[in-house]
């Protein structure tokens, strides 16, 4: 998925709520939540057809389908997938329309929230205590509204990763940090080594600003924890707090400290975040560290994608402290259902199975199961493994926040205070103030 | 995909037909009238509606806009003039009129300056070359801001020093032995502005350069040759006879530039989004409407927009009327 | 490109004209002259080379070296170009969806506003009615008004209607935009074509309307054809109207497809370039088969007689 969704997912999230509040009269809700088949008593559903739609990747689509059609078959359920492009804003239209697909994959939560009105609760679909011990702790928690279970992850993906080009580092027998304070020391350890540390770069287009906002939110995620973390979301923790401020003076300790990445402070915001990694794989590298999401792979060079396990290594941003809170930032495609059936919820139990993704795992596609209990053997690529290492060792999950606040901030002005202060033009509290200013009231 | 295409198709003529039709229809009622009266009603039939047309999407929502701004963020509720003190507060928008005013002050005039001064000096060449020349400087009027855009990122691109630089100037910057400079990000000065300032020009001196060198070749060869007789010299001769003979279309470019770069959006929007103190009024309207989704704000920035061009409109149509007298 | 034509005047021709503007006159330049214009041309020329050679070159040299570099080691990088990017563009990226959709904005959305306007500058030229000169004064300032006015009612209005990120919400606003220049452009042109054409048709005892299909409407092609030009254009190269009234999605136009490869979309030079050059093709070939009319109107808009 790339960081394309990102900004799908703000620009939709607008939409939404533009859409919303024109037609804020006309919300007829499907007030089921009863649980008349809790258990899905009945095994045959008499040949129903179940729509799903998704913007996956169509290997994750191919995987998925292959695993769970044969399933939905056998109790009598014929499973149609298909592959909507920017889901977030026609699933508003449709469901406006009263068109909605019977079952919907969201890549922003934030989505289901606005539409819960007319998404079905699962409360009494699944057996939430048991999901609670199969996925990553607070997985269940970014679609939980109202202390009601809205919908369950799917297909994850993660950021605030940190790559690294494997043959330099092994030659010369770097170490995983396992703390903040680690990663500080092996930042300076790289530096007197002769090697530009950090390679950053926040350039992407309108939507340049949303790397800086992963690299702060990871911060805040490991110094505050995931409930500090998701009160900043809500804005109780505001972003001119201590914690906040504690994760951007790190963030420009690691980054902007004079001979910490290429051309210094002022080109990480004119650096593209596409190619801002590639200098990891000169000869002479141009830097040995890069923090990003799990899709960066897809522009690293052809040559280094050929072979990823032998050249790329990867790990988590560490914790705060050694084998505290340690929690992990990143996003994924949340299943709802928009038309309430029978049928519908006995596919979502299938959708909640743990062994889904048994194949998706290994067709070569992106897919990284939410669930913590997934085995890691069944990931064909060596770095889906390691990205999955850091998923299920993970304390909890938050989702990213700037997809998770307010348009107005999260892709506004988050994105544009982090530029000017990457950028050098203003301090880190009037850049926290700012945002903190632009909050929308009410 | 082929659907969409074919019935792109079938709804332009569908749609002149219906035109046509409701035209036809239009003119039959009013035909079917007595004979005094068909010729009173007929001319409203006639323009009601291109009329409809403009009121709908010019006229009321003008009204309305400016109703809206002095609601708040979902216009449901009147906040009186707070969203234009808001505004005029905001030291960013300050800072974005200010560019604004930046770009009304440079682009306009240098539009002129250097149309007319490629236009003069391609004149001068054989008609083939000179056709050929136009053409090529015309050319980037006819695609869009985001197809500019793809083509100037090559020019400004930035990669950290030591790096492969892929962006033109910094290339050449570079090769002089100097550090790579992130120009979009350079807003010392303004130099990011101008930097965008020039993606503009190089769209818009075409639309200028064929405006002004028609109107030069318009001038009568009688006051030339007058003025040589005279002993005027040719510097003489452009400053005193051809250029007062061309003001009006000088003028003429300099409106329509000047309103162009008033509402300037895409240019700026797609290269800088605003950041690194580029913005100016159009994408701010823009990220008002979207990204903070604030109907006030929004509105009240058109607002304050029509005001600035309200002087022009007034001097369209004097010199509209003028026109119309001189006829 | 902007919003609004210059004001049009009219276009009587001028008793004698040539090339003025200094010594000698075409033909005869000096060497200075020349070398000025090659240069400004070959500065006009070179941002866009960039982007036409990037569009053939595999992505990782695109990132590695610069685009002239091909000139420089010929040998080295022109084995390595390929039109893979045209292919990936259009299918992966969604290109080729994209400018379908653009057709289908911008055709309906340049000629239905065109008759539309004939018929209203018809009556402004040739029939007499009370009101005609106000109303028209209100056409002349209607066309300095920025059409931001309309964005935040007209979506307000589409929301209420469902009508937001469909084409017909385009081809509407497109319509009414355009609107008053056509009738502006159409009527100073009507005003100069003879008058004596149409009293003899009067005489004949034509209506207006055979008046207006068999005798003006012809007439009149070099002023159609100029604003055709121009709103066609226009509308193709529309980022803004696309995105407040459609918004990316299945009916995203090209403008808006290449602007996402622009920043965040997944992909990197060889797409943006290769989607760039497709979004480019069709303007340039209707501006340079059309440049004759495009450029007649702007003259013909804006000289003054």
């Amino acid at each position: 998925m790339r960081g394309s969704r990102r900004f799908k997912v703000a620009a939709a999230a607008g939409t939404v709520a533009l859409l919303l509040a024109a037609c804020s009269s006309s919300s007829t809700g499907t007030s089921t939540g009863g649980g008349s088949s809790t258990s899905g008593g009945s095994s045959n559903f008499g040949g129903a057809t179940i729509n799903v739609w998704s913007s996956m990747d169509q290997p994750i689509i191919d995987g998925l389908s292959a695993k769970l059609d044969p399933e939905a078959k056998a109790l009598g359920i014929n499973v149609k997938w298909t592959k909507v492009d920017n889901i977030n804003q026609i699933i508003a239209t449709k469901v406006q329309a009263n068109a909605a697909p019977d079952i919907a994959m969201v890549p922003q939560p934030g989505v289901i929230q606005q539409l819960k009105a007319h998404v079905t609760p699962l409360d009494n679909v699944l057996d939430v205590a048991a999901l609670k011990q199969s996925y990553i702790p607070g997985v269940l928690d970014t679609s939980t509204f109202d202390g009601k279970l809205y919908g369950i992850l799917v297909s994850a993906n993660l950021k605030g990763l940190i790559f690294y080009p494997k043959k330099i580092w092994d030659a010369k027998g770097y170490t995983v940090p396992t703390t903040i304070d680690e990663l500080n020391t092996l930042t300076d350890k790289i530096k007197s080594d002769g090697i530009t540390p950090w390679c950053a770069g926040i350039e992407s287009g309108t939507g340049t600003g949303w790397p800086a906002t992963d690299w702060l939110e990871n911060l805040v995620m490991r110094y505050g924890g995931i409930q500090t973390y998701n009160d900043w979301i809500s804005h109780k923790v505001k972003f001119d707090s201590p914690i906040v401020t504690q994760a951007g003076n790190e963030m420009a300790k690691l980054l902007f400290t004079s001979g910490n990445v290429p051309g210094g402070r002022t080109a990480i915001a004119s650096t593209s975040f596409q190619t801002a990694g590639t200098p990891m794989f000169q000869p002479k590298p141009g830097c040995l560290l890069y923090q990003q999401g799990s899709f960066i792979t897809a522009f690293f060079p052809k040559d280094i994608q050929a072979d990823l396990p032998s050249n790329v290594g990867v790990f988590g941003m560490p914790p705060a402290t050694a084998g505290g809170d340690n929690p992990v930032e990143g996003g994924g495609d949340t299943a709802a259902i928009f038309k309430d059936s029978p049928a519908a919820r006995a596919v979502m139990k299938l959708l909640a199975a743990t062994d889904l993704g048994s194949i998706a795992a290994g067709n070569g596609s992106s897919f990284l199961s939410p669930h913590k209990d997934f085995p890691l053997t069944d990931y064909k690529s060596v770095l889906t493994q390691q990205y999955a290492k850091v998923a299920y060792a993970a304390t909890a999950f938050g989702f990213d926040a700037s997809d998770a606040m307010p348009g107005t901030v999260g892709s506004g002005s988050f994105w544009k205070q982090m530029t000017t202060w990457v950028s050098g033009s203003e301090d880190l509290s009037s850049a926290l103030k700012a945002i903190d200013g632009s909050w929308p009231s009410g | 995909m082929l659907f969409k295409g074919f019935s792109a198709i079938l709804t332009v003529l569908a749609g002149i037909g219906v035109a046509l039709v409701l035209y036809w229809i239009l003119n039959k009622i009013v035909e079917f009238l007595p004979g005094k009266w068909e010729d009173r009603i007929k001319p409203y039939a006639y323009i009601a509606p291109a009329f409809l047309a403009i009121t709908l999407y010019l006229i009321y929502p003008a009204i309305r806009t400016v109703f809206l701004s002095f609601k708040n963020d979902d216009s449901t509720k009147f906040v009186g003039t707070k969203n234009y003190t808001d505004l005029l507060k905001s030291h960013d928008f300050q800072q974005t009129l200010y560019n604004t005013l930046l770009w009304i002050l440079i682009v306009p005039a240098a539009t002129i300056v250097l149309g007319l001064a490629v236009g003069i000096l391609a004149d001068h060449l054989r008609p083939g070359s000179e056709k050929a020349s136009k053409t090529i400087i015309f050319l980037p009027m006819a695609i869009s801001a985001v197809g500019a855009a793809t083509v100037w990122r090559f020019v400004y691109a930035y990669s950290p020093p030591g790096q492969p630089q892929i962006g033109l100037l910094n290339a050449i910057w570079t090769a002089f032995g100097r550090q790579p400079i992130p120009w979009l990000a350079t807003s010392t000065l303004h130099f990011n502005s101008i930097l965008l300032m020039v993606m503009m020009l190089w769209m818009q001196i075409g639309f200028s350069m064929v405006l002004l060198s028609a109107a030069i070749k318009g001038v009568p060869t009688e006051t030339l040759e007058a003025a040589r007789i005279d002993g005027a010299n040719e510097r003489q001769i452009f400053g005193r006879v051809i250029l007062p003979q061309i003001k009006g279309t000088i003028v003429t470019v300099f409106v329509t530039v000047t309103i162009g770069v008033m509402k300037i959006f895409d240019i700026v929007y797609v290269m800088t989004n605003g950041n690194f103190n580029t913005n100016v009024i159009g994408v701010d309207f823009f990220n008002q409407l979207f990204t903070n989704i604030n109907n006030g704000a929004a509105a009240s920035i058109v607002v304050m927009l029509t005001v600035a061009v309200i002087p022009i409109m007034i001097y369209q149509v004097r010199h509209f009327r003028a026109e119309e007298a001189a006829r | 490109m902007t919003a609004t034509l210059a004001p049009p005047t009219d276009v009587r021709p001028k008793k004698k004209r040539r090339g003025a503007g200094g010594e000698g006159g075409a033909g005869r330049a000096s060497w200075p002259v020349k070398i000025s214009v090659l240069l400004i041309c070959f500065l006009w020329i070179v941002p866009a080379l960039g982007v036409i050679v990037t569009s053939f070159r595999t992505v990782d040299d695109s990132n590695s070296s610069g685009w002239w570099e091909v000139f420089l080691h010929p040998f080295k990088y022109i084995p390595q170009l390929t039109t893979a990017n045209y292919t990936d563009a259009i299918h992966q990226a969604g290109i080729g969806t994209a400018l379908i959709n653009s057709l289908a904005i911008a055709l309906p959305a340049t000629f239905i506003p065109i008759l539309i306007a004939a018929f209203a500058a018809y009556a402004f030229t040739f029939m007499r009615f009370p009101g005609r000169d106000t109303l028209f004064i209100l056409i002349v300032s209607m066309l300095v008004i920025p059409n931001y006015v309309a964005f935040v009612p007209i979506l307000q209005l589409y929301s209420q209607l469902h009508l937001a990120g469909t084409f017909p919400a385009a081809w509407l606003a497109h319509i009414g935009f355009g609107m008053s220049l056509a009738i502006f452009i159409l009527r100073n042109y009507m005003s100069t074509l003879p008058k004596e054409v149409i009293e003899s048709a009067k005489i004949d005892g034509a209506s207006h309307f055979t008046t207006f299909w068999r005798l003006i409407l012809p007439m009149s092609t070099p002023a159609l054809a100029a604003f055709a030009i121009f709103q066609f254009l226009w509308t193709w190269n529309d980022l803004l109207v696309a995105l407040v009234f459609i918004g990316p999605g299945e009916n995203q136009p090209v403008t808006i497809a290449v602007n996402n490869l622009l920043g965040q979309q997944g992909t990197g030079w060889e797409l943006v370039t290769a989607g760039g050059i497709l979004s480019m093709i069709i303007p340039v070939i209707v501006f340079l088969s059309m440049q004759r009319f495009f450029v007649r109107g702007l003259t013909a808009g804006s000289v003054k007689g």
